[in-house]
Order: C-alpha cells, then sequence, then structure tokens
C-alpha cells in the first residue's frame, strides 16, 4: 500500500491546532470569560444579553429607589410636622373655645392660629430637589398660597391632582405623591386650610361665636384625622418601595451568579485542559523531532 | 556468430532502457517538491521477438516513456472539495469580522461602551430614573447623553458592517484577474495537449492543467467536462462556459447599485456564483446574504426603537411646556415617509440638543406629571420590534448570528478535513515517494550493471573467437 510522503506536514498541522486551543484557553484564562466571541456559544450569548438587561434594570431600580425613598420620606416628615401644627391649633381653639379667656387672649390665639397656618402653609408648600412635592404634577408651581382679601381668608391651591407612579421592573405602581388638594383641601370636605381661616376669623375680633367657634374646631379636628390617613398613603409607598428594592436585589443577586456561571470561564477545568493541551504539543513535537532525526529515507542507507 | 551479435544488440538495449529509467528516477527524485507533479513511473516493453527456423527468440527491452500516476476521478473529486472548502473559509473569515462587533458583554455593570445591549437597557432605564424626578435636568441629561451612546454604538455596528462589505466586495473583484489568467492557461494548456498526447495522459503538461484546475477550484465553484482529443472544458458550477477547449471566457466586473457584480460574455452571474463554492462564492455569500441580514436586523431595532420613542415624546409635554410637540429625540430614519427600515442604524443620531424638550409628562399635564417617562421606559418591555422586545430582539440576533458563525466553521472544518483526507489518498498515490525511487533505484542500478556484465562477458567471447584460442593480439 502506498502511503502520503508528506505525513510530517499533517503532524505539523496538528501541532498548530493544539497550540490556536493553548492560544484561546490562555486567554480564557487570563480574561476570567469562558465565552470570547459569539460562536463558542450562541445560546449564552443570547442568554447573556436578557441576563445583563434584567442585572441592569435591577441595578438601575436599586439606585432609583433610593433617591424615590428620601423624597417618600420629605413628605412624610413633611405631614408628621403638618400633624403637630395642627394638634397644637386645636388645644389652641377648645382652650379660646372654654369660655374662660379674656378677648385679648382670645386674639393672642388667633394671632398663635394664624401663625400656625403660616407654618402649615410653608410645610404644604415644601420642595425636594427643587419640585414642590404637594402640588401634584406642577411641581414648578408654589401650590398654596393665602388671600386675606375676604374674611375668612381663603387658602387656594396652584396645582393639580395629577399622582405619580414608580414603576418596578416587576410592573408593580408605586404611589410617588399625595396632591395637596387631596391632603390639605380634603377634596372640600376636609378642608385643613379653610377651618385654620375659619378659626383665625372666629378669634380675630375677641368675642367668640361658641357654636361656630366649636363646629370650625371640629372640622379641623375631621381635617387632622384625614390628613393623617394621606400620610398613611405615602408611609405605605416607603414600604412598598424598600420591600421592592429588597426583592429586586436580591434577584439581582441571583441573576449576577447566574450570568457569572454562563460566562466565566471555570479556572479548574480550563487549566486541566490548557495542561492536557501542552502535553498533547510536547508529544507533537517528540514525533515530529524523531521524525526529522531518524533518516526516514532509504536514499540514507544506499551506498 | 549471428547470435552473439544479438546478444550485443540486446544488452546495448538494456542499457539503454535501465538509464532511461534512471532518468526518470532522477527526475522524480528532482521534482519531489514541485507542486503539482506526479510521480513518474518507466515503462519497460518487451522488444518484438525473432522468428529464427520456427523458434522464437526475446530481442530484447525498451523503454518507451513514463507514465504519471494519476487518478483524475479522484483529482476531480479533490477539486471540488477545495471549492466548498475555500467558500466556506472565506465565509467564515468575513463572518469572523461581524461577530467581533458583537463581542458578549461579560460585565454585569450597567453600560459598557460598545455593547449594543446595555445601551438599549441603560437607554430605557435613563427614563425609568427620570419617572422618580421628571423635572430633574442632571436626569433629563442622563436620558440625552444614553441616547446619543446608544445611537453612536448602533450607527458604528453599521458603518463596521458596510466598510466590511465594501472591504469583500474588493477581496471579490480581485479575485476575477486570477480566474482569467488561469483559465487562459488552461485553454493554452488545453491546444498544447490536443497536438501532443490526444490519445494519452500528457505527463508534465496535465500535471500544469491540473494543477491550475486546482488554483481555479480554490478561487470559484467550477465543474469539468472531458472533452475529445484530451481536452478539458470548464463552466461554472451553474454552468457558464468559462474555457471550451483552446477558448476562454473572461470573467468581467461591473459596479451596479454600488457593489461588484460579475459577467461571462455579458450576462450577469454574481447569483449563480454566490452559492457555487471557492473563494468567490464565500466572499458574495457574505456579501449578499450574511452581512445583509444582520445589516437589516440593526436596521429594524435602530427603525423601530428611534420612530416609536419620537411617536411618544411628541405625545406628551416637555419642560418648556410644549404640548404634543415636543419634537424628536432620535433623527428621523431615512425611509420613514415609505415605513423602510434600510439603512436607519447607520444613520441613527440624536438630534434633541436641550434636555428640556424630553415630555416626561402625559399631554396637558403639569410638567412634574411622569406618566410619559413611565411609558417611554416601558417600551423597553414592550414588543416594539417586529413583535419582540428591543433586548429580545437583540438578544435574537447575536444568538443567530453567533448560530450561523458557528455553522460555518462547522462546514468549513467538515470541508477541510475532507481534502486533507482526499489530499491524503491523492498524495499517497501521486506525490514522489522517496523511499520508493531509492529502491526503484537500486533496482535499475543493478539491472545496469547486470547489462553491463554481460556486455563484459560477451566482449570476452568474442575476443576469444576472434584470437582463435591463443592468447595474441586482441583482449
Amino acid at each position: 500500500m502506498r502511503v502520503d510522503p508528506s505525513y510530517v506536514t499533517n503532524l505539523v498541522g496538528s501541532l498548530d491546532d493544539a497550540q490556536a486551543s493553548q492560544q484561546q484557553l490562555t486567554a480564557e484564562l487570563s480574561s476570567g470569560v469562558s465565552i470570547t466571541s459569539l460562536s463558542q456559544n450562541p445560546v449564552a450569548s443570547g442568554e447573556n444579553v436578557l441576563l445583563l438587561n434584567q442585572i441592569q434594570q435591577d441595578d438601575s431600580f436599586t439606585q432609583s429607589t433610593n433617591l424615590v425613598t428620601g423624597q417618600l420620606q420629605v413628605a412624610d416628615s413633611t405631614l408628621g410636622s403638618v400633624v403637630s401644627q395642627l394638634t397644637q391649633a386645636i388645644s389652641l381653639a377648645t382652650q379660646a373655645n372654654n369660655g374662660t379667656q379674656n378677648p385679648s387672649d382670645v386674639k393672642s390665639i388667633a394671632s398663635q392660629i394664624s401663625g400656625i397656618l403660616d407654618e402649615v402653609q410653608s410645610l404644604a408648600n415644601t420642595s425636594y430637589q427643587g419640585q414642590y412635592i404637594f402640588s401634584g404634577g406642577q411641581t414648578s408651581t408654589t401650590p398654596f398660597a393665602t388671600s386675606t382679601a375676604s374674611s375668612p381668608a381663603v387658602t387656594g391651591y396652584n396645582g393639580d391632582t395629577d399622582v405619580n407612579y414608580l414603576v418596578t421592573p416587576n410592573g408593580q405602581k408605586i404611589q410617588l405623591n399625595v396632591p395637596g388638594s387631596q391632603i390639605f383641601l380634603g377634596n372640600g370636605s376636609n378642608n385643613v386650610f379653610g377651618a385654620l381661616n375659619a378659626l383665625i376669623a372666629d378669634y380675630s375680633s375677641g368675642t367668640v361665636d361658641t357654636t361656630k367657634a366649636v363646629s370650625d374646631t371640629t372640622a379641623l379636628s375631621t381635617s387632622l384625622g384625614y390628613v393623617s390617613q394621606q400620610r398613611v398613603t405615602i408611609d405605605n409607598s416607603i414600604g412598598q418601595v424598600t420591600a421592592a428594592g429588597d426583592a429586586v436585589t436580591s434577584a439581582q443577586t441571583q441573576l449576577t451568579s447566574a450570568q457569572t456561571n454562563l460566562m466565566q470561564a471555570d479556572v479548574g477545568q480550563v487549566s486541566t485542559q490548557l495542561s492536557l493541551s501542552e502535553t498533547q504539543q510536547t508529544a507533537l513535537e517528540d514525533v515530529i523531532a524523531q521524525l526529522e532525526s531518524q533518516s526516514n529515507s532509504l536514499f540514507s542507507k544506499l551506498q | 556468430m549471428g547470435t552473439v551479435n544479438v546478444a550485443f544488440s540486446i544488452m546495448t538495449q538494456a542499457l539503454e532502457a535501465n538509464q532511461a529509467a534512471l532518468n526518470i528516477v532522477a527526475n522524480n527524485v528532482a521534482n519531489a517538491n514541485t507542486p503539482g507533479y506526479t510521480t513518474e513511473s518507466p515503462n519497460f516493453q518487451q522488444s518484438q521477438p525473432l522468428q529464427i527456423g520456427g523458434v522464437s527468440y526475446g530481442d530484447g527491452v525498451t523503454e518507451t516513456g513514463a507514465t504519471s500516476a494519476r487518478d483524475r476521478v479522484l483529482t476531480e473529486r479533490l477539486n471540488q472539495q477545495q471549492q466548498t472548502a475555500s467558500s466556506t473559509s472565506a465565509r467564515l473569515t468575513a463572518l469572523n469580522t461581524v461577530q467581533a462587533l458583537f463581542t458578549p458583554d461579560s460585565g454585569s455593570s450597567a453600560g459598557q461602551a460598545g455593547d449594543i445591549s446595555s445601551d438599549l437597557t441603560g437607554f430605557f432605564n435613563s427614563f425609568s430614573s427620570l419617572e422618580e424626578n421628571p423635572a430633574n435636568n442632571s436626569m433629563r441629561e442622563e436620558v440625552l447623553s444614553s441616547a446619543s451612546t446608544l445611537a453612536a454604538d448602533v450607527s458604528n455596528a453599521a458603518a463596521g458592517l458596510n466598510s466590511q462589505r465594501s472591504a469583500i466586495d474588493q477581496e471579490a473583484s480581485g479575485v476575477t484577474g486570477q480566474v482569467n489568467s488561469l483559465t487562459s492557461a488552461i485553454s493554452q494548456l488545453n491546444l498544447q495537449i490536443q497536438s501532443t498526447s490526444p490519445d494519452s495522459d500528457a505527463g508534465t503538461l496535465e500535471d500544469q492543467r491540473q494543477q491550475d484546475l486546482s488554483q481555479l477550484s480554490q478561487l470559484i465553484g467550477v465543474n469539468q467536462i472531458t472533452t475529445e482529443n484530451n481536452g478539458i472544458s470548464v463552466t461554472t458550477t451553474a454552468g457558464q462556459p468559462l474555457v471550451s477547449e483552446g477558448q476562454n471566457f473572461q470573467l468581467t466586473t461591473g459596479s451596479v447599485n454600488g457593489v461588484t457584480h460579475f459577467f461571462v460574455s455579458g450576462a450577469d452571474i454574481t447569483s449563480q456564483l454566490a452559492g457555487g463554492g471557492g473563494q468567490l462564492g464565500g466572499y458574495l455569500t457574505a456579501r449578499d446574504q450574511d452581512l445583509p441580514a444582520v445589516l437589516g436586523s440593526l436596521d429594524q431595532l435602530a427603525y423601530s426603537v428611534s420612530t416609536q420613542v419620537n411617536s411618544l415624546n411628541n405625545a406628551g409635554t416637555d419642560l418648556a411646556g410644549d404640548n404634543g410637540n415636543a419634537g424628536d429625540i432620535f433623527s428621523a430614519p431615512p425611509g420613514l415617509a415609505s415605513g423602510n427600515a434600510a439603512g436607519s442604524a447607520a444613520a441613527m443620531s440624536v438630534v434633541m440638543t436641550d434636555p428640556n424638550h424630553i415630555a416626561a409628562a402625559g399631554t396637558g399635564m403639569g410638567t412634574g406629571d411622569n406618566s410619559n417617562a413611565t411609558a417611554m421606559a416601558a417600551l423597553g418591555n414592550k414588543a416594539i420590534v417586529n413583535g419582540s422586545t428591543p433586548t429580545d430582539y437583540y438578544a435574537n440576533l447575536v444568538s443567530q448570528l453567533g448560530a450561523e458563525v458557528s455553522n460555518v466553521q462547522t462546514e468549513n472544518t467538515a470541508a477541510s478535513a475532507s481534502v486533507t483526507q482526499l489530499q491524503t489518498q491523492n498524495n499517497a498515490l501521486s506525490s514522489v515517494n522517496l523511499n520508493d525511487e531509492a529502491s526503484a533505484m537500486s533496482n535499475f542500478e543493478r539491472s545496469y550493471q547486470a547489462a553491463s556484465q554481460v556486455f563484459t562477458m560477451l566482449n570476452t567471447i568474442i575476443a576469444s573467437v576472434l584470437n582463435l584460442g591463443s592468447q595474441a593480439t586482441v583482449s
């Protein structure tokens, strides 16, 4: 049987292959990544795109939650201050209504409640990072202003009833704000500013129409209860954001570990392959060297 | 005495025949490394016997020339496999360059440069961030900057694909010159072979012709047909003649719609060449099928994202108070009027310069509203590109490209292995084996020595006869 006399060339081809495989394995070891081109594992490459998309969405949401929590906490603590101011106003009004105060005390109470009104209005006009937090969608407009043209004075709302939501990566919608009209004007029936303005008008003359003043005080109490209810919405949102943030962080951890498993080189496995490939290369080199050193042609035997 | 003279004549022929055989061995050894050389072996032929008085006497040997050890079926098979191997190899080279544009992103941190999938996520995430604080200027800037990154990476990838396409186009048209010089050489060899050895193997000329055919097979897909008087006609795989005996038909090129097309005798054979094999077939498959497919997907992605984002931005209220006319974020795709996505990726850019024109608020809402930003962020998870979300579509593009490259790689490995196998078979038959040559040389040398010895003996015999038994004048 005749054989291909240029078999050493084929061996050199195998040597090239072994070296190429070592190059690939060394690249995997040094970069720590097992898939350096799409064709190495097309399915994993596609999967990697989807995993990274989710991881990055989660990453971005985690950053968002910090900022959103800050804003919600400002709203919450603002409403906390409002509640304590209103509680104080109610106690002042109750004091004025008990019939034991002289006119100058009543006037002084009127002026104190007026101070509380200013304070509550200023709280209602709180802004976070330059945006009013109780003006609905009109975040660049000061939501509340009091006009003293009539008596009792009227505190008007310049915002709107827009509610913003934050959508989590799972699609859950979390309420980010409660419009000022809902908190402070109680959609008409639980009007904080209306009750305060009425009380100021009730006491400013020094004489008290007890029936009306008691009714206005009751209205303020009801409004206070309504403000507290609205504060619960904000508190709920803080809880939801924190829970969503935690859930997303734990999902992100799992996704990251899945992505790492998918893309990262298994150092042990790659090292073993590299060592095998090196052994193969040494063997091939030995074979080639031996074939070359042996005079593998009959010509060398001819005398 | 006639008999001794005949013996002389027989030995002379034997010396000549062995010398001729030694020449053939020498030629084989000399050409051991010549590409395309086919090993030759001497043909010894017994001379016509003499009839003397009804008895037949052998009349020596003649050497009638060398025969090349050639299997034309095997070489043709080798050429065909070579065409597949060259075609897949050229296509693989092109596809490897393409997939380098879409290297998998290994990092898990957001926004690594150059990766379109991260860019897409980053862009839609910037709208999610804008949800928290729709009037925030730095978040608005972030939207525009992530849009610029996305547009730049998409248009760079498209530009990369286009420049690869034109590089392949040039490579392909460069092949024409080599094809023409080979077909011209084959037609010349056809004429020479037809005149010198119309009925038998033409030896060295045939070696050259086979070598040219083998080179031609690396460049272009061909079929060969043996014609009368030992000629060969060559056609492309689809049947257009390139060589017809002594005539060759030039492959010419011309630019059609910005790409090189190939013509033979005035007929455009570009599409037939693409599937035909050889380097040219591989280049044309890559140029006309593989690259346009990737570019088409990228165009579709750019077109859908640009138009959807633009139309939503024009359906909201921006910070400057524009209601329903905030303007485009991305440049309008070139084929917008006709709904044609072609060219969208290369042309993708951000036209908005003022972040205040990002319409985060819904139509008619205050500027602090975030409903439109929420809607734009939701586009990232909405089936807006041919029924898939942008990320799914991109993931699919990546998997398909990877699978395509992997397929071609497998085809190429198989074709190369088959070529190696056929090459080994062909080498075993046709290449010069120095061991065989050494043994043949010893053999012929011994025969030559034997013939010389016989000649010397005959000389002694004749001397004895001439001196009639006495040691005298003739030695």
